[in-house]
């Protein structure tokens, strides 16, 4: 029942903006509306990884974090990119493909312990780019080869892609690094200078 | 017994423009629809939700994905994804068989897939009515195009068509509100296109959404998804348009869950008297009885529904004394095209996501000496579009951190790709039958017999090639051509797949080579009409939905004046 009443009061607003002719923009709207359920996946008391061990979340949050940084803007790690991944693995992942990734972030230990006799998360946050840069070279090689990537690259290149469609599909992404088409009117040509950012 | 004017099989497309015409004419009409009641705006329930709120970020379903166990067809479909799966058909409840690949895309609801389709809107021509006849494949249309250009009218300035007109005989212009806008990088696509093809035409798609408002609803916002569905009405759909015109008439009574399990023939009139109906709930059957039916169920639902309607005059399905019920399937081939990168205009984005695309209108075997192939006959048309790459380019790049994040906080380079729309040739030995395997409602499975033939193949080349030259005369940069068919009996561009399956139950001259008249009336059964996709007896290459509707709006029209005078 609350869902349904959350989903008339956004149409309802979003027809009101419309009226007005004015160009609203979706960020301001469910910004209004929305704050518990920000909330609820920003950081819900209580969450607690359905797939994901403690520890190979908190090693996806340090990779996420590696991968999308906080700079002006929140990165990986704020804008819950590892809970995203646990959400993915649990709930729309088939199994051959969820223990592959989790496989991938065994490696990922393996190596850090065979590098420097720790876990990846252990490691001081040199080490940690060092390996990650090496798993990056491997993942995509400079010159294109024809022949087919080797199985432990699978692991990374997923890795970063998941952390773009988390990060970029966030809140603080897709509103605060980047910022949502606003609704309205379309223009077919406008000048990049004048939005300055990609729309999320 | 319930007693109506009139009983419309289904409730998308063609229905609901069944239900508006037959309404509107004083007819009292009840419209019967399998799937669920979908109630407009009450029902859009990912309309305007923000990606965060979806917890798998729309992720596209795809087969073998959980949350796509029991939609192993439909999740074949790019389109199949978290925030509109509630609007597709589910497959575990509702099976057919595959002789070959033939992907089946279904709506299960009140509004069917008018919710979820495409919206490109495009009349068919003379070239389109006459191919049968001049090339000998399939039965000559009873229909010119003067026959229905009105009801195109009729329909494009009820259901509101924005496009630009090009004066073109292959594609004829239509009642059309302003045009969307081009970007930048189809502009420069077309000003070369333009240039080094005289005769070919880069246009904005002919689209179903309003620029302007319509009878109460709004002009398109631009928000993008259009098939979570639309409060503001802006694209054509049953909710938004026909269903409020046939309810306003307070003749229309709406029947949702109940699936028509066959049609009730009198062999003594000679006219089908009713529907047998099973409750999707609670399984009870029930009749229901009118003076006219109209099927719009789709096309392989309706045509699996005359099959299963047998009588000792009908052995073999229900106006079927052709023995064509069921043959010459068709649906356009398409996935095959080009694309490539554009150079420059950096300085140049856009605002709003567009739900349209662009335009190329057919421009082989069009009549002259200089578009005529010799590898194939009839034609395609292209849809595609230009934009900027987004953040997802960064997984297919090296690099990670906050030189990453830098770079993606800025569009990338600009890319133009289209794919080319086929036309495919109605062949007998593409069919549909029922199978010895039954429903739960105790209806047997349809069976599909469905390939592409030579003249498909051969089309497919010229499509990706043609579209790769263009590409290339317009400076585009990394020209690749697609072909996603895999060879027959693999999935990857197979039949079904541009979901403008139609035929199976064709319009003809005929009543011994085809089963409706050129007023979509059953030849063997005055009251019966059909008026989904099942009628067509060729497929042109353009999007088809706008024909339906102008041929069910016809055939209402018809009936209606039969029933006065006493003919039906």
């Amino acid at each position: 029942m609350e869902h349904d009443d959350l989903i008339t009061r956004r149409q309802a607003l979003a027809q009101v903006a419309l009226l007005l002719g004015g160009a609203i923009s979706a960020p301001t709207l469910t910004g209004a509306l929305d704050a518990a359920t920000r909330h609820a996946w920003a950081a819900a008391p209580g969450w607690a990884p359905r797939t994901l061990s403690d520890s190979q979340l908190e090693l996806v949050a340090v990779m996420a974090e590696h991968i999308v940084p906080q700079t002006d803007t929140p990165g990986a790690r704020a804008a819950g990119v590892h809970r995203f991944v646990d959400a993915l693995l649990s709930d729309h992942y088939p199994s051959p493909e969820r223990d592959r990734f989790l496989a991938g972030l065994a490696d990922v230990d393996a190596r850090a312990r065979s590098r420097y006799g720790k876990t990846l998360v252990e490691c001081t946050a040199d080490q940690q780019v060092a390996l990650l840069t090496e798993l990056d070279e491997a993942a995509y090689p400079a010159v294109q080869v024809d022949s087919p990537r080797p199985p432990e690259t699978w692991f990374f290149r997923r890795m970063k892609e998941l952390t773009l469609v988390g990060y970029y599909t966030s809140q603080v992404g897709a509103t605060e690094e980047l910022h949502p088409s606003p609704f309205g009117a379309y223009r077919g040509d406008i000048p990049y200078s004048s939005v300055g950012r990609a729309w999320s | 017994m319930i007693t109506y004017d009139a009983i419309v099989v289904g409730s998308g497309i063609t229905g609901g423009w069944a239900a508006k015409e037959l309404t509107e004419k004083g007819l009292r009409t009840l419209m019967i629809e399998r799937g669920r009641d979908v109630v407009h705006r009450k029902d859009y329930i990912t309309e305007h939700k923000p990606s965060w709120e979806l917890p798998l970020r729309d992720a596209r379903l795809s087969v073998g994905t959980k949350g796509a166990e029991d939609y192993p067809i439909q999740a074949r479909t790019g389109q199949f994804r978290e925030s509109n799966k509630h609007f597709f058909i589910k497959d575990s409840k509702n099976p057919y068989v595959e002789d070959k690949p033939f992907t089946w895309i279904q709506g299960d609801q009140v509004g069917g897939k008018s919710l979820i389709w495409g919206r490109q809107v495009y009349r068919w021509s003379d070239l389109d009515f006459e191919a049968n006849l001049r090339d000998g494949h399939g039965v000559d249309w009873p229909i010119r195009y003067a026959d229905i250009a009105p009801w195109y009218s009729y329909v494009e300035r009820f259901i509101g068509v924005s496009g630009e007109k090009l004066g073109l005989a292959q594609l004829p212009d239509g009642e059309f509100q302003p045009p969307m806008e081009m970007n930048a990088g189809e502009k420069l696509v077309k000003t070369g296109v333009e240039r080094a093809f005289p005769g070919r035409h880069v246009t904005i798609g002919r689209v179903a959404i309003l620029t302007q408002p319509l009878n109460g609803r709004q002009p398109c916002h631009y928000c993008g998804p259009c098939e979570r569905g639309c409060s503001t009405g802006s694209y054509f759909s049953t909710q938004a348009s026909t269903l409020p015109a046939a309810r306003a008439t307070q003749r229309l009574t709406v029947l949702p869950n109940s699936i028509v399990h066959s049609l009730i023939y009198d062999a003594g009139k000679n006219r089908v008297t009713g529907v047998r109906v099973v409750d999707a709930v609670t399984k009870q059957f029930r009749e229901y009885h009118a003076r006219v039916v109209f099927l719009c169920a789709s096309t392989l639902a309706t045509t699996r529904l005359l099959l299963n309607s047998t009588s000792p005059r009908f052995p073999h399905g229900l106006a079927n004394s052709s023995g064509v019920l069921g043959h010459y399937l068709m649906d356009h081939h398409f996935q095959a095209g080009a694309g490539g990168s554009i150079e420059g205009l950096l300085d140049h984005y856009y605002q709003g996501n567009r739900p349209n695309g662009i335009y190329i209108p057919r421009f082989r075997n069009v009549g002259d000496d200089a578009s005529r192939r010799s590898d194939y006959v009839r034609g395609f048309g292209y849809q595609g579009g230009a934009s900027r790459q987004g953040w997802g380019r960064g997984g297919g790049e090296r690099g990670f951190g906050v030189e990453l994040k830098r770079t993606l906080h800025d569009p990338g380079q600009w890319s133009m790709g289209m794919t080319g729309f086929g036309e495919c040739l109605p062949r007998e030995d593409n069919y549909v039958e029922l199978s010895d395997q039954k429903d739960e409602f105790g209806i047997p499975l349809l069976k599909i017999h469905c390939t592409w033939g030579d003249n498909e193949l051969a089309m497919r080349k010229d499509m990706a090639a043609s579209a790769a030259e263009m590409l290339e005369a317009a400076g585009c940069k990394n020209v690749r051509t697609h072909d996603a068919y895999r060879g027959s009996g693999q999935l990857g561009a197979e039949p079904g797949f541009a979901i403008h399956e139609m035929g199976t139950a064709r319009m003809g001259r005929d009543p011994k080579t085809s089963v409706l008249n050129g007023y979509n009336q059953a030849h063997d059964v005055p009251n019966l009409f059909v008026t989904d996709g099942a009628c067509m007896a060729s497929s042109s290459c353009v999007n088809p939905s706008i024909t339906y509707m102008a041929l069910t709006a016809r055939a209402c029209d018809h009936a209606v004046e039969e029933l006065k005078r006493g003919n039906l």
